[in-house]
């Protein structure tokens, strides 16, 4: 799996002056970041900040009014979303979305697509080589549900699984496009502490075997400050600061932003 | 993988009874019976495409049936094409119809492609209605020829190469039908169903796998009307009716959408009951909507979703042991 990664020169993807205005409101204005290959990105930033907006941008379910997005130094700025999984940028949503009404095995088996993919005629008449990749996907698709520690669930409906599990799944699910960058948008929402504990081991697992880099947006900063080697802090559309997760942390304008202007609004 | 398996056997024990029918009975009536069961399997199934991965409710797939069966009776009366290329070539054009009316309605969902779809099928009634140098209008296309050797044949012989060509329709339908659901198209398919933007964000064009699951139920029902109108040899523009659209919905409804058995056995059942209830008259349709109420009541997943409900309730205890366990880590 890892080979997959080593063998394509890993790409980074660059994101310069990127903005959104919705009629007069400025929702994300002037963002700029990188994504280095190798590398865990978190976006942070009070409600409202603008990070899925962010996200919307980069994977071209919104098209951006200004700024570009490069990958691989390669411009893709407003590709459609299945182009831009196809490139290599695969999201997860904030709303928790799988495909419910099938079970945890078939909607990593349908994260697939991409490498079972075959000429229409072959969907009719599939040969031994259509047999072969079918097999594959089933078998990497096993793979990922444990590596995800869903191995007992593989078989139960994604309708019934508890809050943690949906979490894991929609990783797994977004893990099985086989993508460079992982662009993840509060997965560990509605997890206690410790689930986000492990959520955090399972990323920094996959970060160089089964995906690149990842950028993830998160509110849980215990999880965000320790699985990231760089944060970028959104706010009011803008962005604040940028650095390690200690100098970030010891930022006075991210204290600010978060708690409010010298505790006055507090 | 269990599920496909236990499918696959049911097609093919289905239709190996079919096939067994004509062998042991020789009563012509029997036989009609049995070739509308197979016909309305056909587009029970190609409905079933649409309804079932595309995941919108398509009023209008009597426009590829109609279409379908016009083409077959045009080419045959006007230009003298035999049966073998028109049925074939009445799918063609269907799946062309299909392409056509898909760009503009897979765009829209909920009760807007209803419409939609709907008001495509009026339009084609209206056009075989007042076409009248092509269509021969209300009056209809008479006459549409019938296969050369079956002038030697009698009634039976006739009775049974149609029930043959029929059989193999449907052993068509039912292998296109399965190969595509379970490929990668598909699951495709079903992705765009249950949620767009997860299909987008895998790498999934959403559009060419509705398409597809539309084309496809198209083509198929585009032959079983070809295939309408030179057993019946007659083409009227009732084929556009909502009187077929009914039919279809219902046994669709009964049998399970999404399944692939489920409409066999809505073709069989509703085909069985509108012969049975014949002397029912107007009562008839009422029964109907009364079954269908009752379907979508009691069983909303048909009488497939049943089954499949009742397997899966009597594997549940396995999941639910290891269930406890997974919560404790996690807690």
């Amino acid at each position: 799996m890892s080979a997959t990664h080593a063998s394509t020169a890993a790409r980074a993807l660059e994101v310069r002056g990127l903005g959104k205005s919705f009629g007069g409101i400025h929702a994300v204005r002037d963002i700029s970041f990188d994504v280095r290959p190798g590398e865990i990105v978190g976006l942070i930033g009070p409600n409202g900040a603008g990070k899925t907006t962010c996200f919307n941008l980069i994977t071209g379910f919104y098209s951006p009014s200004a700024g570009r997005v490069r990958f691989g130094g390669t411009d893709v700025t407003g590709r459609k979303p299945y182009h831009m999984a196809r490139m290599g940028i695969v999201r997860s949503f904030q709303k928790t979305n799988i495909l419910k009404s099938l079970t945890v095995l078939e909607n990593v088996l349908t994260g697939h697509y991409m490498a079972a993919r075959q000429p229409l005629w072959r969907t009719f008449f599939p040969g031994r080589a259509v047999r072969a990749t079918e097999a594959a996907a089933r078998e990497s698709a096993e793979r990922i549900v444990r590596t995800m520690g869903l191995a007992h669930r593989m078989d139960t409906p994604a309708s019934v699984l508890s809050c943690g599990e949906l979490r894991l799944l929609e990783v797994a699910l977004a893990l099985a496009a086989k993508p460079e960058i992982l662009m993840l948008d509060e997965p560990a929402a509605g997890l206690n502490s410790q689930e986000a504990r492990q959520f955090g081991e399972i990323l920094r697992t996959v970060r160089g075997t089964l995906v690149s880099s990842i950028l993830i947006v998160e509110h849980n900063m215990g999880l965000v400050m320790g699985v990231s080697d760089r944060v970028v802090v959104m706010h009011f559309g803008q962005k604040l600061a940028e650095g390690t997760p200690a100098q970030v942390q010891a930022d006075s304008r991210v204290v600010e932003a978060y708690l409010g202007g010298g505790g006055k609004k507090k | 993988m269990t599920m496909m398996k236990l499918e696959r056997h049911c097609l093919v024990a289905l239709m190996a009874l079919a096939a067994l029918l004509p062998l042991v009975v020789r009563d012509q009536y029997v036989l009609h019976i049995g070739i509308m069961v197979l016909f309305y399997a056909v587009l029970a199934s190609s409905l079933n495409l649409v309804v079932g991965y595309v995941g919108e409710f398509s009023l209008g797939h009597t426009a590829f049936l109609g279409t379908g069966a016009y083409a077959a009776a045009i080419l045959s009366t006007q230009y003298g094409w035999p049966m073998w290329a028109t049925v074939p070539v009445a799918g063609l054009l269907a799946a062309l119809v299909g392409v056509v009316i898909g760009a503009i309605t897979l765009r829209l969902q909920g009760p807007f492609f209803v419409i939609v779809t709907l008001s495509f099928a009026e339009v084609l009634r209206l056009v075989a209605d007042n076409w009248i140098a092509l269509t021969n209008g209300p009056m209809g296309i008479a006459g549409v020829p019938q296969p050369a050797l079956l002038s030697e044949a009698g009634n039976l012989g006739a009775k049974q190469f149609y029930y043959g060509v029929a059989w193999v329709l449907l052993a068509v339908t039912l292998y296109l039908s399965f190969r595509f659901v379970h490929s990668n198209a598909g699951r495709a398919a079903v992705a765009v169903r249950e949620n767009r933007y997860v299909a987008q964000s895998i790498g999934i064009r959403p559009l060419s796998y509705s398409m597809l699951a539309l084309v496809l139920g198209a083509l198929l029902s585009g032959m079983a009307g070809g295939f309408y109108a030179h057993y019946i040899s007659f083409v009227g523009p009732e084929m556009f009716r909502f009187a077929f659209m009914v039919s279809m919905i219902i046994m669709v409804l009964i049998g399970g959408k999404g399944t692939l058995v489920g409409p066999l056995i809505g073709a069989l059942l509703v085909t069985f009951l509108e012969e049975y209830l014949r002397e029912a008259k107007e009562l008839r349709l009422s029964i109907f909507g009364l079954a269908v109420i009752a379907i979508v009541l009691f069983l909303p997943r048909g009488l497939m979703g049943f089954v499949v409900q009742w397997r899966a309730a009597r594997a549940a205890p396995a999941p639910q042991a290891a269930a406890p366990k997974a919560q404790g880590s996690a807690a």
